[in-house]
């Protein structure tokens, strides 16, 4: 067989652990936007605690490596919460760990880009909608919201594609994933075509990627006009 | 109809404003003048809220307090009697022309939709904007953008208006469409209270002039007392040095 023709073969083959990438980057995307969102709430808050927690918090996940934190999840997890809630949680599905895991990962990047992008909103756009009678509350969700979530968009489509490659590490702990499938197929065929596996593998995280850049490219262009500024 | 008393602001150290008594009746057009750094655009925010008084009285729309200690409730009640129009405009980059005007109406004075967008029609129709209902703030100028943000402040029929240095952010040329708008509200007998460096607007429109400097009000009276027979010699330096310019 060609080259071509087996990495076609293996792709169909590891195919199908793609669901499993899909739920553990969705969850995390998901869990992780909302805590990084909340993180994003307690680096804007007025009361300096809310700021340093979120600070140290933030400056440790990114420092700790993809691989690191999964283990740490993994290994750490039940052991802290069979000390304080005396609740054995080793025996949960291992997604799980990988989920939490990819979350706090994800949170921190998040919360930075949210921050940053919502700075760029000028004040000015609240305060009319404060000016209009709009609440707080609706002046933030109508106004300066839609538009926070435009900026934040390029770099958020960055994070969520790191995302999606840190995930590529679930297999350590032994997620049956695509890297999993992959590594079953190398490893059936004795070590042999490890090559057009891989090859298969990493052609299925390209199309990926390009789907998430071309999608949010899609859709920022389709915002393009609403989050320009007013020409004097 | 709005009625300041001895209203207080600083920042940090720095006192902006230091006590102002402030009033606005019925159908009246004020233009509040001088030089900058003098607390005009201050007082007009703290009136409405956008800052927070230090001290000081408002009595305003049913609302009477401490400017400083406004509940939530008086703050609401106030935004909802007022109307603004910024020097930059600030439209909301993320709506129509249309939604511009209709999103207060229907978001935060809950109008039915169908009736706010007649309502917001007529108020674009009035400064001349009716044909960019669908126009995205990022593709009108300087001046169409003005004009859609006082329709925005029309459209809500409030008490009053507020003008903060509305057409200091455009060409020369756009000033004209925007002044000419406001003229005509003012002779409809909106009642307005205009920071302006045009002293012809000043002199012509206003039935009241406001002059202020270093956080205080130095002088007000009619155009003709201001302009013709200032008393203050504060009052007199600063317009020889403005109108020396034109």
């Amino acid at each position: 067989m060609t080259t071509l023709a087996l990495i076609y073969k293996f792709l169909i083959q590891i195919l199908p652990a793609i669901q499993i990438t899909l739920i553990i980057s969705v969850a995390s995307i998901i869990l992780g936007g909302l805590l990084g969102v909340a993180l994003t709430r307690a680096k804007l808050s007025p009361h300096w605690w809310w700021r340093a927690i979120a600070n140290v918090y933030i400056s440790v996940i990114r420092a700790t490596p993809a691989i690191i934190m999964i283990f740490v999840v993994y290994y750490g997890l039940p052991f802290l919460i069979k000390g304080w809630f005396h609740v054995s949680i080793e025996g949960w599905n291992r997604m799980y760990f990988v989920i939490i895991a990819l979350t706090l990962l994800f949170s921190a990047p998040v919360a930075e880009i949210f921050r940053s992008a919502y700075l760029a909103v000028p004040a000015g756009q609240k305060e009319a909608a404060l000016m209009v009678g709009m609440s707080p509350w609706q002046a933030f969700s109508r106004i300066t919201l839609p538009q926070t979530f435009v900026i934040a968009l390029p770099n958020l489509a960055n994070a969520i594609i790191n995302l999606l490659k840190e995930g590529a590490l679930t297999f350590t702990i032994g997620v049956v994933d695509m890297v999993a499938k992959a590594q079953m197929i190398v490893s059936n065929n004795s070590g042999g075509f490890a090559f057009e596996t891989y090859g298969a593998l990493a052609l299925i995280y390209w199309v990926i990627s390009l789907a998430i850049d071309k999608l949010v490219s899609l859709v920022e262009s389709s915002f393009q006009k609403k989050r320009q500024a007013i020409q004097p | 109809m709005l009625t300041i008393k001895n209203l207080t602001k600083s920042y940090g150290p720095q006192q902006i404003l230091k006590g102002i008594d402030f009033q606005v009746n019925q159908g009246d057009v004020i233009t509040l003048i001088g030089p900058s750094g003098s607390g005009k655009t201050t007082l007009l925010r703290t009136i409405t809220t956008l800052e927070k008084g230090d001290g000081g009285t408002i009595d305003f729309a049913g609302v009477q307090g401490e400017l400083a200690h406004l509940s939530k409730n008086d703050i609401r009640t106030i935004r909802q009697n007022v109307g603004f129009v910024f020097q930059n405009y600030n439209l909301f980059n993320n709506k129509t022309t249309l939604q511009n005007v209709t999103e207060g109406l229907v978001v935060a004075h809950k109008i039915p939709k169908a009736q706010a967008k007649t309502i917001a029609l007529a108020a674009l129709k009035k400064v001349g904007m009716a044909d960019y209902v669908d126009h995205y703030p990022s593709q009108l100028s300087g001046g169409q953008a003005q004009r859609v943000g006082i329709a925005r402040a029309i459209a809500l029929k409030p008490q009053v208006i507020f003008f903060d240095e509305p057409t200091s952010a455009l060409d020369p040329e756009l000033v004209g469409e925007v002044l000419k708008v406001m003229r005509q509200l003012a002779e409809e007998g909106a009642t307005m209270v205009v920071i302006t460096h045009q002293m012809n607007f000043a002199r012509n429109v206003a039935n009241k002039v406001v002059f202020m400097a270093d956080g205080q009000v130095v002088e007000a009276g009619s155009p003709t007392d201001i302009f013709d027979h200032p008393q203050v010699p504060r009052t007199q330096q600063f317009l020889a040095e403005i109108l020396s310019n034109v």
